[in-house]
């Protein structure tokens, strides 16, 4: 088609002066000698098209603008998608957002004055349209044809009612005897008994005495005997009802669209729904909650998940660990100009521990190739030569609760000076407690929950000069304040002998010396000494910032912990150029005064049971302990969750219980796991999950294996609210709204047109399971809930109204002029998708305010909000330099540098309790702690992986733009190791390893691929480690044939190039169907496979 | 300046005797009124200062101390630049390469603006690794054109197709070049790329119903882009197929005061832009610093791309 | 030689046959299916341009022997190299016309041109030069074989131009000021020693194959042209030591990566077998032997046998100046289509190219044998 737009700037309209002589070159020539001239009325032609079409230029018109989020990797920058007569013909960057530009522009801006201002994006961002715009996206239900086996690449297109049908009643779908449907696992429904189940589950629990727990038990079989045929076991009630059976899982999701499924699952009443967190940098997460956990209530709970960064924009210096922000990260647009303008205009400097020469090591003052999986001994490193050199921050550390903290300035504290009482072999167990030593009685307090009821609160406790003292973590009092003594070590205190918080990290960090430390790293003494002396030296502004190269190894929770400990030592948390954390804006009607409590419905069931996944639940509270005792089958995961490599596995081994359905949403656990080979087998057979159904947006590397897939709406159609990430200091919420029509088709459900999309196919199972909180009055006083609108809709005006009950933060209105520009932008939409009426009919008197946010993309806090001067201490630090900026929506609380429920916490494999503090754990071991010996097996080279920043996961390798910037991956090698193998620039060599001897993936249906790249020979990487591109070597995705209705689809061939080496990564021995894990903070390792090159 | 003056002269007497050859034939009336504008203007037979400038804007943001994005600044620096007279204008780039990541952003940005074909590229960005292990240094060079001041491609286009206009930007009339690859041979910095009339989702199925399918997904590709001011679709074998193509500033975002494509997407702000004639701009200030340098000066091209090393 | 006729006849067809692909890729479809690109942007056709033109200019030297200088060994022999230059001249312009992006814009060279444009400036020169030669062929065609002061005139201008469009092209390189290898005083001064020893390449195999002179003649003829041909290749050899040792010794790294891509690089066999064995060594044997030289067959195949060696010259020329990044990294930096530093010529380029040169040759073989003032006629042949 051609696009020909109207012209929109009339002062532009008359022709230039270029185009009159092209027009008399033409006209004169014509006459004079060129009449008869062949093909030249064609020439004529041409011109006058052009010279209709000329033209200002519509991509800068406002009007012709969308302000959404981008989603081609999970960093969510603020886009701005420009139009031509309804196609998305450019990206760029939505000003309004922090992670485009530094600082983003004033949110007040009339949209108006901005056609012609845009922020910075990354590659992927700009090749957006080549992700949405792919000819190999579904547009209809693909069902595995019957009579084939699943991931033989044979589908049949049907209906989508049809689809819902069968998903929702099962029956015998493929011709292989009878499949379970949803309906069939919908077992539980009244959500009174649920209700008291789950509190006589709990109860059952909590009884240690063996007989007592199985009279309980048996009282519940009675108490419950009309419903125990909707219990997966009556025997193990702690498993729950057999709507636990039905199991949904993710991989990218974002809010809105979590609230729909939250909502959508708790109402079916299945407790088992998973992201993938832990594939990405899951211990980060979980360190995160374990550190943020507080003492409340008298237990250590609220532990959020999270996790902090660097202030980069303000810091002096920085260490990135395991991270590379102008590559991956959280992301390039957001920290390169923050870096880059810093280091240049503010002389920020900053080291890069990474054993290969990303480009951001390419920028750094120092290049720390340190072995891998060795983080978490450089921190230690690092902080004995502080501890040692006294250069930690006094008044920060010795600050026992907010009292002392706020005197000092700072929003947050830790326990550096409380005292930690040791076991019977002298290892740090629980907080010593006032009332233990007799120093102050417990106190009766209200319940934060429930001020009617109380508890008792025992005070903790340090010494202050010898004294000990009592300490209320949350006083605030100045008069209460406490700053303890930092080193205590082996202080008899009654009946216990105790040290300081701070003196068992010291004691961690003493474990070796300086030299032994260095060794273990493969790095210089002098490489620790450069580090630390400069870590210490720029006050609150410095900060290491670390990611997945710190996290995702086997002993990657204690290396994150390790990193933040360190960070402790300077008290850079919540400072201006320290540690930040992502602030967003509430969106769900939680906040007093928001319009619309999303959550609100007409009953809906509390899921509870165990998780197929075991995560926040303690083992041995469990009655499988009982059982089974230790080790378990498989890990047990109290402090973390969205285990995300756990999910296939433990169906596949019905552990704990087995799984009837599995509802995959944007996720790809085969292609992006650590040996997510594994799951093959399992996806495959129907013995072993009956129904795996797939809501994807392609036949991707493990949709391909699905019953059922259904197409999506992509990110440029859709709705989502997309958050924030660590490094952002204002508060924000971006929006992502739909920009063009959805390539899908529409289809109808609760008498509603809408895209075929994750929508639809929840409401439309929701109709036909008659589910509560759908369809009429599904959101009780608040409407029905037919139309996705009536959920985002109501988002948006709470965004739009704000945080404050008295609506003082409310946005602005939209005038008529930006009134004018929301409805004439969206012009393009289909009614299904937007409607002005449906709209504002939702919104209320709020339209004009969602208008306000719409149109700038979410809602974001200024660059100056994000800080505020800080209260100036009463008393100075000492060497450290003071800036009182700090984050003005800060952690505020507690950092947890020892951690009683850490401890308080055994492993499932080994009965053993877990270290409450940063230590060094010599990794790789597996799942029961056993090391690993495959390097002395001849497996010589270390695997590692890393991004190119022209590639993600799934979603770029249909991008030919980035295709062109780097077409296939390499395996990455240095000089010397590729010399000692005769190895050339350019050879292939197959990696293999102890788990995966043929190098290959098996993918069950008759095909290999092979695990065969080509060999990149460079002095940037650590001798001994080799590493290889995400994003590369799909085996589905559009790259190969497949049959829709008997008609083949070829595949495009430079969709697959490269290779994937995530299944040579090593499976657990213990496991054996799934990739090495850190058992304590749930993460997939990536860095700990050591593997062969063999050349082909 | 005076370099530049004289190359675009040159361009323009040859068409302009040209025409006037053309008047005595043919008197049309439509050549006459050419002409006429063109003899009335002597400044400019290919100056594009008949767009209406978008008036001075100030730069935006949301810090209070006065802190703006680089790319606030130099949009307001254009927005000035824009008021003066074409001749007067002395547009020019600066790459910092101490703050360029090599994120190819301006690479990809650049293709998605103009709409570039397979095997068409105006900006890609070059990679260095020097050093032994573990003292390695990587870096990563942008290379635009060049808008050289004395460019060896223009003399060699035999049908004046590329020339320097009045802004003292490197243009390719793509109507009027004959796509003998000429200006590409002889541009020192493999600055040009023809445009052999691929597209990136050709050959791709179209499988109605089944998958989306070519046809739905090619518009992006399809649609018009607007360099030089034109909207100007590829379809069959018509312009700019066929053609030399080439970096020009953006011009046409330049023109309604929006910087060119690579410098709002540039994510470590390694690339300015600017008026190097107004000694306040940010540009002018960057060039003076001492380690500025271009590239393959000693061809006496005159490039008016700077790097910052 | 009537075999030899017949065997050029078939070749000349199936040539044109295997052409048609070419043609039709490139009339109906574009430059898509081409190998060079946007980096070695000037490819096989391009170097056949240079190479017919050179024959074209070559050739015309010879006829001034004849119609200008007015040797007499040379008698006869006037016609058949005019009608030689005039069948390569188009040769030439169409293989260098198939490389322009937009053919049918090659008006606008002549209607707004840009003068200061060697290539321009070649485009005029060659209509002009195909006009003398045109007229030259008709002057003589009226007129036999006897110089008329027209004849005469004409040769004069001819000369000038074969001399200046063959130096011309040359220049076209050369004036690359960046493409160190090119851009040596040099190269345009050596493009006119190529231009006639192709000229004198293609007469030597005219004569051997289709010379209707007595034999006598003939074999001095033969002589003469092996002679200045071995000349000429030694020139030739000089030149290119000379280019190449300049180029090696000033150590520039853009050249000495040509010369080496040139002698040591993919196509090594197309410098060492095509241009340097089978196109000046060998023929050097054959035609210093005054028996081999004065052989038909031997002497007939030989001048072929240089012209492949001079194409292959002119190629070693074009493409390895070309296949040289501008910049390092350039190829790693963005891939695609047309973005290559490593040329071979496509099929459809091969194609095509074989199908101008069995187009000339029928030209050259239907024109001496169907045009009457080419067939010789006996009486001139006792003259
Ligand atoms: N080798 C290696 N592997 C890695 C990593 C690494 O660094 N190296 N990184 C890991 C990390 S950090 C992560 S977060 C994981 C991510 O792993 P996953 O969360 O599993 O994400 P993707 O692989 O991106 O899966 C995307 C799936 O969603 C589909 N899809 C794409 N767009 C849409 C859409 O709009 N709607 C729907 N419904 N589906 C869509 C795709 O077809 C694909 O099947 O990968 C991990 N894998
Ligand atoms: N281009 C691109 N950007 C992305 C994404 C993407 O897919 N592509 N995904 C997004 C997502 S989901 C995530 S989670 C983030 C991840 O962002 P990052 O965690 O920053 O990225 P990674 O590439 O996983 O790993 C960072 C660095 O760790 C190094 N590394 C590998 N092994 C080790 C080791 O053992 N020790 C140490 N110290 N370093 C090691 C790698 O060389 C790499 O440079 O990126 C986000 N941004
Ligand atoms: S980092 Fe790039 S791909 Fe990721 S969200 Fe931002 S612009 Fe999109
Ligand atoms: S860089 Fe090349 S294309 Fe650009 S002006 Fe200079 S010579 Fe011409
Ligand atoms: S390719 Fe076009 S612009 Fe370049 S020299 Fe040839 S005609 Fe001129
Ligand atoms: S100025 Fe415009 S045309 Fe030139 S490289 Fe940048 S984006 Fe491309
Ligand atoms: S966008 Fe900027 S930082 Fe990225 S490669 Fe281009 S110049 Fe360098
Ligand atoms: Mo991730």
């Amino acid at each position: 088609m051609t696009s020909k737009p109207e012209n929109k700037q009339p002062e532009n309209c008359g022709l230039s002066r270029r185009d009159f002589v092209k027009i008399g070159a033409i006209t004169g020539s014509a006459a004079a000698f060129l009449g008869g001239m062949p093909g030249f009325s064609r020439i004529m032609s041409v011109r006058a098209q052009e010279v209709e079409g000329e033209q200002a230029y519509p991509l800068a018109d406002p009007a012709n603008q969308i302000y959404t989020v981008c989603l081609q990797c999970n960093t969510g920058c603020g886009i701005k998608v420009k139009l031509l007569d309804g196609i998305a013909a450019k990206i760029d960057g939505n000003p309004f957002h922090p992670m485009t530009m530094y600082p983003h522009i004033p949110y007040e801006t009339p949209v108006s004055e901005l056609g012609t201002v845009e922020g910075a994006i990354c590659p992927k961002g700009q090749a957006g349209l080549q992700s949405v715009y792919d000819p190999y996206r579904l547009v209809s239900v693909l069902k595995r044809k019957p009579g084939t086996p699943r991931g033989g690449g044979q589908w049949e297109t049907i209906s989508f009612e049809q689809a819902i049908t069968e998903v929702v009643e099962g029956g015998d779908l493929f011709g292989e005897g009878r499949v379970p449907g949803l309906r069939e696992s919908y077992a539980l429904t009244d959500a009174d008994i649920a209700k008291q189940m789950a509190a006589a589950i709990k109860a059952i629990q909590n009884e240690r005495d063996a007989d007592a727990r199985q009279a309980l038990i048996t009282d519940f079989q009675a108490t419950f005997a009309d419903h125990l045929d909707a219990l997966i076991d009556p025997d193990i009630p702690d498993f729950g009802p057999r709507n636990n059976q039905f199991v949904f899982a993710w991989g990218r999701l974002k809010d809105a669209r979590k609230d729909l499924i939250a909502r959508f699952l708790s109402a079916y009443g299945t407790t088992n729904a998973h992201g993938h967190t832990t594939v990405c940098q899951g211990s980060l997460y979980f360190t995160g909650k374990a550190m943020s956990e507080q003492f409340t209530d008298g237990s250590w709970k609220g532990g959020v998940k999270f996790y902090w960064q660097g202030d980069i924009g303000n810091s002096e210096f920085v260490i990135f660990v395991g991270a590379s922000p102008f590559e991956g990260n959280y992301g390039p647009p957001l920290r390169s100009p923050r870096i880059t303008t810093n280091m240049l205009n503010r002389g920020l400097r900053f080291a890069v521990v990474d054993p290969r020469f990303s480009k951001t090591a390419a920028k750094a003052w120092r290049w720390v190739p340190a072995r891998p999986g060795t983080e978490g001994a450089l921190a230690l490193s690092l902080i004995r030569w502080v501890i040692d050199n006294e250069r930690y921050n006094v008044p920060y550390l010795s600050a026992a609760n907010r009292a002392a903290a706020s005197a000092n300035g700072d929003p947050t504290w830790t326990e550096a000076s409380w005292l930690v009482k040791l076991d019977d072999e002298g290892n740090p167990s629980k907080f010593s407690r006032a009332s233990e030593i007799g120093l102050r009685e417990p106190e009766e307090r209200p319940l934060s929950t429930n001020p009617e009821n109380t508890y008792l609160f025992d005070y903790f406790v340090a010494l202050v000069n010898g004294e000990p003292t009592a300490v209320d973590p949350y006083a605030t009092e100045p008069e209460n304040a406490v700053r303890g003594d930092l080193l205590v070590d082996n202080l008899q205190l009654g009946d216990f002998t105790v040290k300081s918080g701070l003196q068992i990290i010291a004691d961690s960090a003493r474990q070796h010396t300086l030299e032994e430390w260095a060794e273990i790293c493969g790095i210089g003494v002098d490489d620790i000494e450069a580090l630390a002396f400069e870590f210490t030296n720029h006050g609150h502004k410095a900060v290491a910032d670390i990611h997945r190269g710190v996290s995702q190894h086997t002993n990657g929770f204690y290396n994150v912990y390790a990193w933040y400990t360190l960070n402790a030592l300077i008290g850079n948390y919540d400072r201006a150029g320290g540690l930040i954390k992502a602030t967003t804006y509430k969106a769900d009607g939680s906040k007093a005064g928001q319009p619309f409590k999303i959550s609100t419905s007409n009953g809906t069931m509390a899921p509870f049971g165990t998780s197929i996944i075991r995560h926040n639940e303690k083992y041995d509270k469990h009655t499988l302990f009982r059982r089974d005792g230790y080790p378990a089958r498989r890990n047990w995961y109290p402090l973390s969750s969205d285990i995300y490599q756990e999910i296939i596995p433990s169906i596949g081994d019905a552990y704990p219980y087995a799984v009837k359905a599995l509802m995959f949403y944007m996720g790809s656990p085969v292609y992006s796991l650590p040996a997510g080979n594994t799951n093959i087998p399992i996806l495959s057979d129907p013995q072993r999950l009956p129904l795996f159904i797939a809501i994807d947006a392609f036949i991707g590397e493990t949709s391909m294996f699905a019953d059922y897939i259904f197409p999506d709406t992509m990110y440029l159609e859709r709705w989502e609210f997309h958050g924030s990430h660590p490094s952002v200091a204002p508060k924000i919420q971006p929006v992502r709204n739909p920009a063009i029509a959805p390539l899908v088709p529409e289809v109808t459900v609760f008498g509603q047109p809408m895209p075929l999309s994750l929508e639809a196919v929840l409401l439309g199972i929701a109709e036909r399971l008659e589910l509560p909180g759908f369809g009429t009055g599904g959101y009780g006083d608040l409407g029905d809930f037919k139309h996705p609108d009536a959920l985002y809709i109501k988002m948006v005006a709470n965004l739009a109204f704000g945080e404050r009950e008295d609506g003082s933060d409310s946005v602005p209105d939209a005038d008529a002029e930006e009134l004018r520009i929301f409805s004439e932008a969206r012009r393009h939409l289909p009614a299904s998708v937007y409607s002005a009426e449906r709209w504002q009919t939702i919104a209320g008197d709020l339209w004009p305010k969602v208008v306000y946010v719409l149109n700038r993309g979410g809602r974001f806090q200024s660059y100056a909000r994000g800080y505020k001067e800080g209260e100036v201490p009463e008393q100075s630090a000492n060497y450290f330099g003071f800036d009182p900026t700090i984050a003005s929506n800060p952690f505020g609380t507690m950092v947890n540098i020892y951690q009683e429920k850490t401890w308080d916490t055994k492993s499932a494999m080994t009965g053993d309790h877990l270290y409450g503090y940063a230590r060094y754990l010599p990794g790789p071991f597996d799942v029961t702690g056993q090391p690993l010996n495959d390097e002395a097996d001849g497996y010589d080279l270390r695997l590692i992986t890393h991004r190119e920043i022209m590639q993600t996961k799934s979603r770029t390798s249909s991008n030919y733009w980035l295709l062109a910037l780097l077409p296939e991956n390499s395996v990455v090698m240095n000089t010397v190791d590729a010399e000692t193998r005769g190895l050339q620039d350019g050879d292939l060599v197959r990696i293999v390893s102890p788990s995966n001897p043929n190098g290959e993936w098996d993918l069950m249906n008759g095909n290999t691929v092979p695990i065969i790249g080509r060999v990149k020979v460079t002095e940037g990487i650590r001798p001994g480690v080799i590493s290889f591109a995400l994003g590369f070597g799909h085996w589905a995705y559009g790259g190969v044939d497949v049959s829709i209705n008997g008609q083949t689809i070829p595949g495009d061939q430079r969709r697959i190039r490269g290779f994937h080496a995530n299944a040579v990564m090593r499976v657990d021995p213990y496991l054996q169907n799934t990739t090495l894990v850190d058992p304590v903070g749930g993460s997939a390792v990536f860095y700990d496979t050591f593997v062969r090159v063999v050349k082909v | 300046m005076s370099d530049k003056e004289t190359v675009k002269q040159e361009a323009d007497l040859t068409r302009r005797n040209f025409l006037k050859g053309l008047m005595g034939a043919a008197g049309a009336a439509t050549a006459l009124a050419a002409y006429e504008t063109l003899v009335n203007n002597p400044e400019g037979l290919l100056a594009q200062e008949d767009v209406a400038s978008p008036g001075t804007v100030t730069a935006l943001s949301s810090a209070d101390d006065g802190q703006v994005d680089i790319l606030e600044r130099m949009r307001a620096e254009l927005s000035q630049a824009l008021q003066k007279p074409v001749a007067d204008r002395r547009w020019v780039m600066v790459i910092d390469l101490r703050k360029c990541v090599g994120c190819h952003a301006c690479t990809i940005g650049c293709v998605a603006e103009n709409k570039l074909p397979p095997g068409v590229v105006y900006r890609p960005v070059l990679e260095e690794e020097w050093g032994t292990y573990p003292n390695v240094g990587r870096r990563f060079i942008p290379r635009p054109c060049m808008q050289c001041d004395n460019p060896p491609c223009t003399p060699v286009c035999p049908v004046n197709a590329t020339f320097k206009n009045a802004e003292g930007i490197v243009e390719v009339d793509y109507d009027q070049c004959i796509g003998c690859r000429a200006c590409l041979t002889a541009c020192p910095y493999g600055a040009r790329t023809s445009d052999f009339g691929l597209t990136y989702t050709e050959g791709l199925p179209v499988a109605d119903g089944l998958i989306a399918g070519r046809l739905n997904a090619e518009g992006y590709e399809r649609a018009a882009n607007f360099e030089y001011g034109e909207a100007r679709a590829r379809q069959g074998r018509e312009s700019p197929i066929g053609n030399a193509r080439k970096c020009h500033f953006c011009l046409h975002r330049i023109h309604v005061g929006e910087l060119p494509a690579c410098v709002t997407t540039c994510i470590g702000r390694a690339t300015l832009f600017g008026d190097a004639n107004d000694p306040d701009s940010l540009v002018s200030e960057m060039i003076a610093q001492p380690n500025m340098m271009r590239l393959k000066e000693e061809l006496g091209t005159s490039p008016r791309v700077y790097y910052l090393v | 030689m009537i075999t030899a006729k017949r065997v050029l006849y078939v070749l000349g067809i199936v040539a044109l046959i295997l052409g048609l692909y070419g043609f039709y890729s490139r009339l109906f479809i574009g430059e898509r299916d081409v190998n060079y690109g946007s980096y070695v942007t000037w490819g096989l056709w391009v170097a056949m341009y240079l190479f017919f033109a050179g024959i074209a200019s070559g050739s015309f030297v010879i006829a001034t022997l004849e119609y200008l200088f007015e040797i007499p060994l040379f008698k006869g022999t006037g016609k058949l190299a005019l009608w030689a230059a005039m069948v390569t001249l188009p040769a030439a312009l169409i293989s260098i016309g198939m490389d322009l992006g937009h053919l049918e814009r090659i008006w606008k060279v002549y209607l707004q041109p840009n003068p200061t444009s060697l290539l321009a400036q070649m485009v005029w020169g060659y209509t002009l030069f195909g006009g003398v030669i045109l007229l030259s062929l008709w002057l003589v065609a009226r007129h036999g074989h006897r110089s008329t002061f027209a004849v005469k005139a004409l040769m004069m201008v001819g000369f000038v131009m074969a001399i200046f469009v063959s130096g011309g092209v040359g220049a076209l390189l050369g004036v690359n000021a960046s493409r160190a290898i090119w851009h040596v005083g040099l190269l345009p001064a050596q493009f006119p020693i190529f231009s006639l020893a192709t000229g004198v390449a293609l007469m030597l195999t005219i004569i051997s194959f289709f010379g209707t002179m007595e034999d006598a003649i003939r074999v001095r003829l033969q002589r003469v042209l092996s002679i200045g041909m071995i000349v000429l290749l030694l020139v030739k050899t000089y030149l290119l030591w000379s280019d190449f040792s300049m180029s090696l010794y000033s150590g520039v790294p853009q050249n000495v990566d040509a010369i080496n891509a040139v002698m040591y690089g993919d196509y090594w066999w197309s410098f060492w077998i095509l241009q340097i064995v089978l196109g000046t060594i060998l023929p050097i044997i054959v035609l210093i032997m005054p028996n081999w030289s004065k052989n038909r067959l031997l002497a007939g195949l030989t001048g072929i046998v240089i012209l492949v060696g001079f194409a292959a010259a002119r190629a070693n020329i074009v493409f390895p100046a070309l296949s040289i990044p501008e910049l390092e990294g350039m190829a790693e930096a963005f891939s695609g289509p047309h973005l290559n530093f490593d040329y071979f010529p496509s099929l459809m380029e091969w194609s095509l190219t074989i199908g101008v040169v069995g187009l000339a040759t029928l030209a050259y073989l239907i024109g001496i044998d169907r045009l009457p003032f080419l067939k010789q006629t006996p009486s001139e042949v006792t003259q």
